[in-house]
């Protein structure tokens, strides 16, 4: 069969009318600027998606150096608009230091960097997501009704959400903290995103969204509500937020979304091959212990337990391939390296073990 | 042809799925060929995507392909919203 014909029920022949791209070659040469101008883009668009991709398979994700002057201390943001395509990063609507505009979904991707760069810092004495003064640019109004935010390898892009089930995916800055999460997990553990490893890697993720939102409010651990996405959902789903680390599988429980289907305990793990094998299913598990960890500890979760969570993902000591009892055991390494045979150790031993996961 | 486009991972790891049959379809050459295309560029295993972006399965009449966020090409992205939006 002729590439780009189909059969239409098996008898008459039926030409595609989507323009390959010989055609728009040859519509670029058209001294038409109508004709040529779309045509032009579209292949230039293609050239550097492809160009692009096989750059970043074969030398890995660009090191991007800090501008020369810039405050070793102080973010470097940018964020940009797709205005509401998918082509990356769009339109630079503000940069460091500029004040404030009218697009709220601006607004708070820019505030959201500057607070996860600000918890690792001052936490943790990170330096960006690298640890080497990354800048950190984000895109807002990605695609249309776009029901997702992720951080692609080099940078945060946000959808605005369909209004039906979510909402903006700026609006919880735990959000913002995952998603560069992810780039602080990738430029250290570097956990698979398969399976176990892979629930770490959202886990880690939850554990530091949610700490970002801890830190910006000034909460304690008894403080905090620990949900991940709260403000998220749409009015008319029936649910507080995306993920309880409090107490998972409680999020949600709504007609269309279904029911939040978190586990607590090692017992109630889920197999599946669906969602990279339960990813965002399992790391309740690691989410709940880290939760009793810091409420057992009192005080502000970042402290003593985000410190031990840190100290075992950038310790150099985590596999990429770490399954739960692995992670665990690290915890308990560095509670006691870090703070001796003390109440932190007590805490984070028996957090793991209330959640069913055995420590070494 | 029937098209089916499942949805995982993402942010809220919730799944979506949806189908569109294009008997009887005003846009069904259009659809038809759409399919075809994604089908040709297509990936027969799952694409390896990014933290919490979405993947995607499409089958086109029992044939599977798989793609994933960021790295969708402008036919996939095009057949997926529309499945997705339209489909049942």
């Amino acid at each position: 069969m002729v590439r780009g014909m189909t059969t239409n029920g098996g008898s008459q022949p039926v030409f595609c009318t989507i323009v390959p791209p010989h055609v728009l070659d040859r519509l670029a040469r058209a001294e038409d600027p109508a004709l040529s101008g779309p045509a032009r883009r579209s292949l230039e668009h293609d050239a550097y998606q492809r160009t692009k991709r096989r750059l970043t398979t074969v030398i890995g994700a660009a090191a991007v150096a800090p501008p020369a002057g810039a405050a070793a201390d102080q973010p470097h943001r940018t964020v940009y608009d797709a205005e509401h395509t998918q082509d990356l990063p769009g339109t630079k609507v503000r940069e460091e230091g500029d004040d404030a505009g009218q697009d709220a979904s601006v607004n708070r991707a820019y505030a959201g960097l500057g607070a996860t760069f600000e918890l690792y810092l001052k936490a943790y004495g990170r330096h960006s997501i690298d640890d080497n003064g990354l800048p950190l640019d984000a895109t807002v109004h990605f695609g249309e009704g776009y029901d997702n935010a992720f951080w692609n390898g080099e940078q945060m892009v946000f959808g605005d959400g369909d209004d039906e089930i979510f909402l903006d995916f700026t609006i919880p800055v735990d959000v913002i903290g995952h998603e560069l999460t992810h780039g602080v997990t990738q430029h250290t553990a570097n956990l698979a995103y398969f399976g176990q490893s892979g629930a770490l890697n959202e886990s880690v993720s939850d554990v530091f969204g949610s700490l970002i939102k801890q830190y910006t409010l000034g909460q304690t651990a008894a403080e905090a509500d620990w949900l991940i996405g709260a403000g998220l959902l749409a009015p008319r789903v029936t649910g507080t937020a995306l993920r309880s680390m409090k107490a998972p599988g409680t999020a949600y429980d709504d007609d269309v979304l279904g029911k939040d289907p978190q586990p607590a305990k090692m017992e109630d793990y889920v197999r599946t091959g669906r969602d990279n094998g339960g990813v965002h299913i399992n790391s309740g598990i690691p989410n709940h212990a880290f939760y009793l960890a810091a409420t057992a500890l009192g005080g502000y979760a970042w402290e003593k337990a985000g410190q031990i969570w840190y100290d075992v993902l950038t310790g150099g000591g985590l596999t990429e391939d770490a399954l739960f009892t692995d992670f665990a055991t690290l915890t308990v390494k560095a509670a006691r390296e870090r703070y001796g045979a003390g109440d932190e150790l007590q805490a984070v031993k028996k957090a793991w073990e209330q959640v069913g996961v055995r420590t070494l | 042809m029937r098209i089916r486009v499942r949805r995982t991972g993402g942010f809220a790891g919730i799944e979506r799925r949806a189908e569109v049959d294009t008997a009887g379809r005003p846009d069904a050459d259009e659809l038809r060929c759409l399919a075809e295309r994604v089908l040709a560029s297509g990936r027969a295993t799952p694409a390896a995507g990014v933290p919490d972006g979405f993947q995607y399965e499409i089958t086109v009449d029992g044939s599977t392909v798989h793609t994933a966020d960021p790295r969708l090409t402008e036919e996939q992205r095009e057949l997926i919203s529309r499945v997705l939006k339209e489909g049942a």
